[in-house]
């Protein structure tokens, strides 16, 4: 099924912006997005009057079932192309794809996108967890008591059997993104993690242990989209280019898919690399999606980065860090950055962006052209990716 | 999103059948677990509805299953999902294969949850909640 059409080169990323994040009491997740959004506005240079579409997710936290509306209300904006968006944790690589292909199609020219929430805040651990839990299906999975976790505990511990995945192999994994937090300012983590620490660590669902599941956090990200040509008109300095953008969705209940250690992000990948293209090879950073530490490990397979059932060794040797094969997650990641629900995998983008712009400090990936980020949910039912480049690979 | 009532957290979610589903749970009531077969391309579906989700047909009849099946994965849970499950810690939860086929959620019944494995054989045990929902569960086979 190949589509002739393409949002390749057809919308720039021209301002990034985040609240505070970890732990931010006393903020509702409206103030948390729309701090983000006039930190954006700012990066940016743009006025909020010059957005004329808002796509946002869902914020657990929130009273509102509309958030794109009531940001939009919050910030004192009335845009023409506005949406609130729910794949799960696939929604951020979606919101990219979709307002690129409506600023390609002229139903907006420059976009807000934008979230927040306060898991850690503004709900109590078990109804934090028991409202995620809730998406899980209410006949056929929920009275079994299947955490959020359960489902891709399970995925992964089908992927040790088949492959021979070790637990030491996942804790590097959390080593890792620990290891990239301490670069990170203002990330969640702050204390340095061994391998043993994470095994020895509390079981949550095996093989998880507690440093094998991501953080529950408070904030908000944002970022302005627009035309190239725009992006050009306001002298932008480094506008970061959306290449090429898939998506798969393989399933709702994790007992109908076939092969439970590959994901539909093989897919929504492979389509994101023709749009684009280019292959994994050329890909200089990526983020994806790292809930848990075994979904790190199937990801790397499913979106090319080593072949599949070999991702443990090719973690343990460290090629997911700087001077590896592919650094992913400069930032930390969900799992010791920072994750405040769906808007988390937002700040996958932020850091790929801040990457490809340059701006990573000591955390850069020298030369860093081509980046790609991976965005998933309900375990592993929704997948979504996009890729982005720096003028020069357009 | 909506969040539930600090009261609702504490009660273990059951099943509301829907016209989709109600066969499933009259038949576990009486210690049967239905499968659907479909007349028109053989094929069989856990995931009950009303019509087949291979090749859109109505043609579907119920029919049950031995109950025999095997470990497609586990895990077992030790951090509940909120209060309603915290006396039940630890628990199993299963991936299991049925002989027929399809795949399904449940829990283990009657072993320790950590002298399970991949592979191995299970068969079904109905477990009565209450008069309207029996909730089917898997023990090893000795």
């Amino acid at each position: 099924m190949a589509n002739k059409k393409s949002i390749r080169g057809q919308a720039a990323v021209i301002g990034i912006g985040t609240s505070p994040l970890g732990r931010v009491p006393g903020y509702s997740p409206l103030w948390l997005a729309a701090d983000a959004t006039r930190k954006a506005l700012a990066d940016s240079g743009i006025d909020k009057m010059q957005i004329d579409g808002v796509m946002s997710g869902h914020s657990f936290a929130s009273p509102f079932h509309r958030f794109n509306v009531a940001l939009s209300e919050y910030i004192g904006i009335q845009p023409t192309f506005s949406n609130t968006y729910q794949v799960s944790g696939a929604t951020a690589a979606t919101l990219f794809n979709i307002a690129a292909a409506a600023i390609a199609n002229g139903l907006a020219e420059t976009i807000l996108i934008s979230m927040g929430d306060s898991l850690l805040s503004g709900l109590t651990p078990d109804m934090a967890l028991r409202s995620m839990t809730e998406s899980r299906d209410q006949q056929y999975e929920m009275p079994f008591g299947i955490p959020v976790s359960n489902t891709f505990a399970m995925t992964a511990a089908r992927h040790m059997k088949n492959y021979g995945t070790t637990s030491e192999q996942l804790a590097e994994v959390a080593v890792i993104h620990r290891e990239h937090a301490l670069m990170t300012p203002g990330a969640q983590m702050t204390k340095p993690l061994t391998v043993d620490d994470v095994l020895s660590s509390k079981m949550v669902s095996t093989p998880y242990h507690k440093y094998d599941c991501s953080l529950v956090s408070d904030g908000g990200v944002a970022f302005i989209v627009t035309s190239p040509e725009r992006a050009k008109e306001l002298a932008i300095d480094k506008p970061i280019y959306i290449l090429g953008g898939g998506e798969c969705y393989t399933h709702e209940h994790i007992f109908k898919k076939d092969d439970i250690t590959t994901t539909g992000g093989k897919r929504s990948s492979e389509l994101a690399y023709n749009m684009a293209g280019i292959t994994a090879d050329d890909i200089d950073t990526a983020g994806v999606y790292d809930c848990f530490t075994g979904t790190v490990l199937m990801m790397l397979e499913d979106l090319g980065f080593c072949p599949k059932g070999e991702s443990g060794p090719f973690v343990q040797d460290r090629q997911i860090t700087h001077g590896g094969k592919i650094p992913i997650n400069t930032h930390g990641g969900l799992l010791s950055h920072c994750h405040p629900g769906i808007p988390g995998s937002l700040l996958h983008f932020h850091e790929v962006i801040t990457q490809l712009r340059g701006q990573a400090g000591d955390r850069q990936v020298k030369g860093a052209e081509l980046g790609l980020v991976h965005s998933l949910g309900a375990g592993f039912a929704t997948n979504a990716t996009t890729i982005f480049g720096t003028e020069s690979t357009l | 999103m909506s969040v539930i009532t600090e009261e609702e957290a504490f009660k273990k979610p059951m099943p509301s059948p829907d016209g989709d589903s109600m066969a499933l749970w009259e038949g576990l009531k009486e210690g049967k677990l239905l499968l659907q077969n479909c007349k028109d391309c053989g094929d069989v579906q856990y995931y009950r509805q009303e019509m087949c989700c291979n090749c859109l047909s109505d043609n579907v009849e119920s029919f049950e299953a031995t109950g025999r099946g095997a470990i497609h994965s586990y895990s077992v849970v030790h951090r509940a999902p909120g209060p309603a499950f915290k006396a039940d810690v630890p628990y199993a939860v299963l991936l299991v294969e049925l002989e027929e086929g399809p795949r399904m959620i449940s829990s283990l019944v009657g072993s320790d949850p950590n002298e399970i494995d991949m592979d191995m054989k299970v068969e079904l045990v109905t477990e009565k909640i209450d008069d309207d929902i029996s909730l089917p569960r898997f023990k090893l086979v000795e």
